[in-house]
């Protein structure tokens, strides 16, 4: 038998995914509900005998939708064969904000779904200065009213004991006006199985997702014929419920002094103010940066020499042979990898959850919404696009915090832009190469074109983001409006379901994409079509009889690597890199620098036959590997391949392209769609292309 | 006699009580969350440059932020 499915169902803000924390704890998992890219978290509890599958639906304030998300909320619990539709809803409410939830909880009474009422966060019932006759309540509402605090997990097996119950009929207490009476009478017609508020709903809906083409096209007849729209008939009950609730609570909850608020309104005079509200920020930003590299920095080599000895370990255990290459340099590689990207990762969610915990996140949206919004952002899209400084795996991952779904996409879509830590090693080699090591103005011309490279990645972004707001259509107009909850320390258990979350999503959701893609890299650059590359030894003594034995193993790798598939693939794309001042090596850097951008460097290196491991922070190797570059004649042009016009190019090519496999893996999980993956990639490689070929074109 | 003026116009620490929401140009959601004649506001933030402006609704308790385009949708008495 199916297990029976608990929908919570309640106003931003109440706590409503503390309450799933504590009720699922970590038997929980987040997808994306089918072809949307709206989360869906879902979790199973076992009591009462039975296995409950509990969701937390989206928040919301009513059931008439305004985003993406809240559009879920109605479909799921209006639409009977929806694969999520409950059995039984539990509406969730803090003592501050009752009368809302009251609405919420007639609304989906009245829709025909059993619900129960629950307050949440009733530990701060006095410091509200609230007072609640539950028994008027649990009357009016015609079903048990629970009082739980999810923070401490006060009330929560008598909620689950609960979820058995089955309220009785309601009687619906809002009444359709006299005007709307005739238009309701003809839908009616259209829907007989339905009830009179299903009916009204269908009318009040913008457009109900799980009804027919001739269902539709009915309901907007009726909407022209009568010269009402939808929006009227929501106001017109929201009114209505609004003026019933607001005569009836008043016998139910008395108010008193608001300390919480009180304290609250001190910290906003600082954090919100206008000078000062954006220095703390700024000044927080910078820590929350710093704190990222600094904290991750040991980390992350820890983690890379550990995986250094395991492949040194397994290679040397292994029979050598291409079974051992591929599990080492493939496999092992592959996710190291992945796992280096996850400290910074955990770092950079852990405090980015302790700012929405603490409800200063709102604040952040307050006062970044202006600079944002003329680019069809969100004051929200400023973590996204400062952590993609960082990394834009994280700052991706960041953008779940966008309600919108336009600004959220468009958020995500930009924020690679933005120039990450991966692109700075690729950065310093080419700048050194061919920019001179002059003065400008006082300045140093090459930290100049270093910096002046970081404001074309926001240029990029902001742009890009303009552009993309007047392309992508959205049913749901864009307006800003939420609440500045009150400030309280954050609940750490919410803290640490967050930061696994995030981690372990992209450990196996990212992971498993970036792994395949690593092993295609390493299977291409490790075998070749023909005997050139299994007998590259013998090639290469014949033409220089002469190396000694170093310098005949770094020949043999490059010719190697000249003559595997991703030489091959270098040389197959050499036409169309060749507009743009690039010969095939460079090519195979560009295919190469797919696993990681950083990946372009340690090729190079290998084409240039240097051996692999050059590091370019070591003066000496940077050097070698410099005077080899400088060296290197385009055999398509005769000049020096790596001059003013080319380097240049390759440097606006790394600064605009899509270049990054991880970004893209995580790109899909997010979206829950390859078409704006691929839409990305396709429009950042593109403009990366154009801008490289202007800028070859001019400068040659 | 008492004035109809937009919501844009208060100084941060004025009080007012919404006299009229023009529901043409606003979602539903802006009632829902507590704009609905007859409820006291007070304005306490204003983000600079006509960025968005945060206020406390008497009756219900809450703080809330909207963008001034919207804001001036809102009506209010002194």
């Amino acid at each position: 038998m199916k297990n029976p499915i608990i929908a919570l169902l309640g106003n931003p803000n109440v706590g409503k995914t503390s309450l799933f924390n504590r009720i699922t704890k970590l038997h929980q998992r987040v997808g994306n509900y089918p072809g949307i890219t709206v989360e869906k978290r879902e979790g199973t509890v076992n009591a009462n005998s039975k296995t409950y599958s509990v969701i937390d639906l989206p928040g919301t304030y009513s059931l008439f939708p305004t985003s993406l998300d809240e559009a879920v909320v109605y479909d799921v619990l209006a639409d009977k064969r929806n694969k999520y539709h409950p059995d039984l809803v539990v509406v969730v409410s803090e003592p501050n904000n009752i009368k809302r939830s009251i609405i919420l909880y007639q609304q989906a009474r009245e829709l025909g779904v059993p619900a129960i009422f629950v307050i949440n966060m009733i530990d701060e019932i006095k410091e509200k200065g609230l007072e609640i006759d539950y028994d008027r309540l649990e009357q009016y509402l015609n079903t048990k009213v629970y009082t739980t605090d999810a923070r401490n997990g006060k009330g929560i097996q008598q909620l689950i004991q609960a979820f058995e119950e089955r309220p009785s009929h309601y009687v619906s207490r809002f009444t359709i006006e006299e005007k709307y009476q005739s238009a309701l009478e003809e839908a009616k017609k259209l829907f007989p199985l339905h009830t009179e508020y299903q009916t009204w709903q269908f009318l009040a809906q913008d457009h109900v997702s799980f009804l027919d083409e001739k269902q539709r096209a009915g309901l907007k007849a009726i909407k022209d014929k009568h010269a009402f729209t939808f929006h009227e008939l929501q106001k017109t009950e929201a009114l209505q419920r609004n003026e019933q609730t607001s005569e009836l609570i008043k016998d139910i909850i008395f108010h008193k002094d608001n300390l919480q608020l009180s304290a609250t309104n001190k910290i906003d005079r600082i954090l919100l103010h206008p000078v000062w509200g954006y220095v703390i920020f700024f000044a927080l930003l910078f820590i929350i940066f710093q704190l990222v590299f600094t904290l991750a920095t040991p980390i992350m080599d820890w983690i890379d020499e550990l995986f250094a000895s395991l492949i040194d370990t397994t290679a040397a255990v292994l029979p050598e042979g291409p079974f051992s290459d591929l599990l080492t340099q493939g496999v092992l590689a592959g996710i190291g990898g992945i796992v280096i990207f996850v400290p910074q990762i955990a770092i950079l969610f852990l405090l980015i959850s302790m700012m929405e915990e603490t409800g200063y996140m709102s604040r952040v949206v307050f006062l970044m919404d202006r600079w944002l919004r003329p680019y069809g952002l969100n004051g929200k899209s400023v973590i996204p696009l400062m952590s993609g400084a960082g990394c834009a795996v994280p700052a991706i991952m960041a953008a779940r915090n966008i309600e919108n779904t336009k600004e959220r996409l468009i958020t995500m879509l930009v924020t690679p832009f933005m120039t990450c830590a991966a692109r700075l090693p690729i950065y310093i080699v080419l700048i050194a190469l061919v920019i001179p090591n002059e003065t400008f103005m006082g300045f140093g011309l090459q930290g100049l074109v270093l910096n002046a490279l970081y404001i074309l990645g926001v240029l990029a972004a902001l742009l890009s983001a303009w552009v993309l707001s007047k392309i992508i259509k959205t049913t749901h107009k864009s307006f800003l409006i939420f609440e500045l909850p009150a400030y309280k320390g954050p609940d750490w258990k919410n803290v640490g379901y967050n930061v696994w979350d995030k981690t372990s999503g992209f450990l196996f959701g990212a992971g498993k994409i970036i792994l395949a893609m690593a092993v295609i890299l390493w299977v291409l650059g490790s075998f070749g079509p023909n005997d050139k590359f299994s007998n590259a030894e013998s090639y290469v003594t014949e033409a220089n009889p002469t190396l000694s034995e170093d310098e005949l193993s770094e020949e043999v790798a490059s010719y190697r690597l000249e003559h595997s598939f991703l030489g091959y693939l270098g040389m197959g794309i050499e036409p169309f890199v060749k507009p743009l001042g690039y010969d095939w090596k460079m090519g195979i850097g560009l295919i190469s620098s797919f696993a990681a951008r950083e990946v372009f460097v340690g090729t190079m290196a290998t084409v240039y036959s240097l051996g692999e491991e050059v590091d370019v922070e070591d003066e000496e190797e940077q050097q070698t590997l410099l005077s080899k570059m400088r060296s290197e004649i385009n055999r398509n042009t005769g000049k020096p391949a790596y001059n003013l016009a080319s380097g240049i190019s390759l440097l606006l090519f790394y600064a605009f392209a899509m270049q990054c496999m991880s970004t893209i893996a995580i790109m899909k999980r997010e979206t829950g769609s390859w078409k704006w993956t691929i839409m990305q990639t396709v429009m950042m490689t593109g403009l990366a292309y154009v801008v490289a070929f202007i800028a070859y074109q001019a400068l040659k | 006699m008492q004035e109809k003026l937009s919501l844009t116009v208060l100084k941060i620490g004025e009080k007012a009580t919404i006299s009229a929401v023009n529901s043409e140009e606003l979602p539903a959601k802006f009632l829902e969350i507590g704009l609905l004649p007859g409820h006291v506001i007070e304005v306490k933030h204003k983000a600079p440059f006509n960025g968005p402006i945060g206020l406390h609704i008497h009756s219900s308790n809450v703080l809330i932020a909207l963008r001034k385009s919207e804001a001036e949708h809102i009506f209010v008495e002194k």
